[in-house]
């Protein structure tokens, strides 16, 4: 049963990740894709990533974006969890269904919701504050260097967030009511139970979304395309938009975009592998 | 030309649609263009199943186009249409992948890169391509001509211009427009000041590569500046006229005078011009002139009728660009493509010009065809929208971008312009000065001829 499904990840998934890497160390254009003869160039499409500036700024906005989302998410995945894990609440049922909706929303689509709300001078965002009273001057949220990183990062989570809050709710239920129960006889109070029973219960389902939503992250795409396309200036330049505009913007340095991509999937790999060997193996000891 | 234009024009296909079958018939009932006789009318000798194009979205003209070439010719058309944006990727990694592409299009800043890329057939020897070329515009025979060698047809032009808001003028009690850049500053200051706009100018300064560049590349060009010489040297060192545009540019942002509307940094032409359309600012530009179609347009605009169009300062000079249709290497049958790409870029079967003469009449898309532009197509389709002779006059005095930027013609241009999205818009957002970012684009150069 193994062969089968080996062959099938084979050609899937390992093709064109190797194929990715044998056009990183080869010269790539258009015509040369097309025709299929590549000239080999050794490390030099690596070499030319990692000279360019912009590669760094975009690898360093890369980890403030994934720092600052994967953070969010969790401590936003647990409270939210813990809220729609109240059986007693009845609105709890309505709010575990309406907490899915962001999940079902296209990525591309999310953006320029997104981009509509940030609008500068039309948008709901600044029309609410005024209403509130909250701003006098429209607020620049996706146009201001300062801001720009974040603003995207908002809808980011938004989207991704129910993903890690269904898992979260899972460990939730997992968690054997009679532990409550005893240390609530114990006269532990609400705070106590969390830090002592919840958390701990949860550390190893926390470690796995981290894994996997700082892998995700690392990756994002569609809401720099929909709402800021790197701008203002660099601030929202992140790894993969700048693959992607390697790539597919002429002159389509296929070699060279591909080696960037390479550059940014040993990054993940290696985080991940720290995870697994720091957090994720302590917890599941 | 970006793909919120497509957008622009979703309002207004009905007119279209109307307006090409309606154009073709007036047209050939009048013979006003029709040369039945000519070699568009004759079908070639081999025969192909099928055909297809690979074009960026523009309302459903495609479709229309496609149904009209299969009556003509019987012939069916498959069309891949995606975003303006999208387009490129769509393009090269149809053909990187070997798939079969007959007929495409470009913008001009593409069309070196797709030509050096081995990806556009060359059409000098194709039946009739010598009297499409003869009776191109100037610029677009800078776009469509690579090497010498024809390589494409027009899709549409474009000229640079100012808007002004009319009624906001009035009620400020200048009697007309600046003609000069002090005195454009002097106006925006007074608007500030008076409370009539919180931001009087609108720029259309978003990332892209006519949007941002375009902007800068127009203002430098009628200060009497261009951003290369003729040896293909940078004109962007201490004092010249690229860097004090710039400077002066910048002074107009939040760490200066605070006269330009932070939400330029993201619009592009037909954003800008919906945005502009509200009645927030009192300048607009300079960008495509048919973003006036938006902004004068009741359906879309709660300005419509009193936004016009304005001749830049000094001597006028302005530039101007040409999107183009091309025959694409990985074609089915040349001759066929050929027949195909006429349906896009120049006469169907009954001898009329009949996309460009719609396009003209119904979208205020101007003609890389002379004879298209000289028609009433223009004279009478432009006047709902704006001032005709003005337009006119200011398509005179226009240069296409590439004697500007001479870098359009090198492959290293779009890295380049990617960095120059990026040191502008930091230049402009007060994180650089204009100096910084002129260095930095000069370093920025050499940085991109080792991307290619």
């Amino acid at each position: 049963m193994n062969v089968p499904t080996l062959l099938l990840l084979g050609a899937v998934l390992a093709y064109p990740v190797i194929y990715a890497g044998y056009l990183s160390f080869h010269r790539v254009g258009l015509a040369q894709l097309r025709r299929g003869e590549f000239a080999f160039s050794g490390w030099d499409n690596y070499s030319r990533v990692l000279e360019d500036p912009l590669f760094w700024t975009a690898l360093k906005n890369t980890l403030i974006f994934t720092a600052v989302t994967v953070t969010s998410e969790i401590v936003l995945a647990v409270a939210i969890a813990l809220l729609i894990n109240q059986t007693s609440v009845w609105t709890s049922r309505v709010t575990r269904f309406l907490i899915l909706l962001p999940y079902a929303v296209p990525p591309i689509a999310n953006g320029l919701i997104w981009a509509f709300m940030y609008s500068f001078q039309f948008g709901f965002l600044n029309r609410l504050l005024f209403a509130t009273g909250l701003v006098h001057d429209p607020v620049n949220w996706s146009g201001n260097p300062d801001t720009a990183l974040y603003a995207v990062a908002v809808p980011y989570v938004w989207r991704t967030l129910p993903f890690a809050i269904i898992l979260v709710h899972a460990a939730l239920q997992g968690i054997p009511r009679e532990l409550y129960e005893q240390a609530a006889i114990d006269g532990a109070n609400a705070w106590h139970r969390f830090r002592r029973i919840t958390m701990p219960m949860l550390r190893q389902i926390i470690a796995i979304i981290l894994i996997l939503r700082t892998a995700f992250a690392f990756a994002v795409f569609e809401e720099i395309l929909a709402i800021t396309q790197g701008g203002p200036g660099d601030a929202t330049w992140v790894a993969a938009w700048y693959s992607y505009k390697i790539t597919f913007a002429p002159p389509n340095n296929f070699g060279m975009g591909s080696a960037s991509a390479y550059i940014l999937a040993l990054m993940i790999g290696a985080i991940a592998l720290v995870y697994m060997r720091f957090i994720y193996r302590r917890v599941t000891l | 030309m970006t793909n919120d234009l497509s957008a622009k024009w979703e309002l207004s296909r009905r007119s279209v649609l109307g307006g090409l079958g309606a154009i073709g018939a007036s047209l050939m009932a009048s013979g006003a263009f029709a040369q039945p006789a000519g070699p568009w009318a004759t079908p070639p000798k081999t025969k192909v199943d099928r055909l297809n194009f690979v074009v960026w979205t523009y309302g459903d003209i495609y479709t229309q186009i496609a149904k009209r070439f299969e009556a003509d010719w019987g012939v069916p058309v498959d069309s891949t249409i995606s975003s303006f944006n999208d387009h490129p990727t769509k393009l090269t990694t149809m053909f990187a992948a070997g798939e079969k592409i007959d007929v495409s299009q470009s913008s001009p800043f593409s069309f070196p890169n797709f030509v050096s890329q081995g990806l556009v057939e060359p059409l000098d020897d194709m039946p009739g391509a010598a009297d499409y070329a003869k009776d191109f515009t100037t610029f677009t025979k800078q776009v469509a001509t690579v090497n010498g060698k024809l390589m494409g047809l027009p899709y549409f032009a474009a000229v640079w211009v100012w808007n002004y808001n009319a009624e906001m003028l009035e009620k400020l009690k200048i009697d007309k427009p600046f003609t000069s850049y002090d005195e454009f500053t002097e106006h925006c200051v007074k608007a500030k000041k008076d409370g009539a706009a919180r931001y009087p100018v609108l720029w259309v300064a978003g990332v892209g590569l006519e949007q941002l560049p375009g902007t800068w590349y127009q203002m430098t060009w009628n200060k009497g500046g261009t951003f290369f010489d003729k040896q293909g040297n940078h004109m962007l060192g201490a004092g010249s006229i690229a860097r004090e545009t710039l400077k002066w540019w910048a002074n107009t942002f939040e760490k200066g005078l605070d006269i330009s509307d932070p939400e330029s940094l993201k619009v592009q032409f037909t954003t800008s011009a919906k945005a502009f359309g509200a009645g927030k600012n009192l300048y607009r530009g300079p960008n495509h002139h048919y973003g006036l179609n938006v902004c004068n347009d009741p359906a879309q605009s709660p300005m419509a009728g009193k936004i016009k169009v304005m001749d830049s300062p000094g001597d006028g000079k302005t530039i101007a660009d040409a999107h183009v249709y091309f025959i694409t290497t990985a074609n089915r049958n040349k001759e066929w493509a050929w027949k195909l790409l006429q349906y896009l870029g120049g006469k169907t079967k009954d001898g009329n010009y009949t996309q460009a003469t719609s396009l003209a009449k119904d979208a205020m898309l101007g003609s890389g065809y002379t004879s298209v532009m000289n028609s009433d197509a223009v004279k009478t389709g432009w006047a709902p929208w704006g001032d005709v002779p003005t337009l006119l006059k200011i398509w005179d005095k226009s240069t296409y971008i590439g004697e500007v930027c001479s870098s359009v013609y090198q492959p290293w241009h779009f890295p380049w312009t990617d960095q120059m999205n990026i040191e502008v818009q930091k230049c402009l957002t007060g994180q650089i000065t204009a100096d910084a970012c002129c260095d930095n684009l000069i370093k920025g150069i050499a940085d991109a001829k080792r991307k290619v």
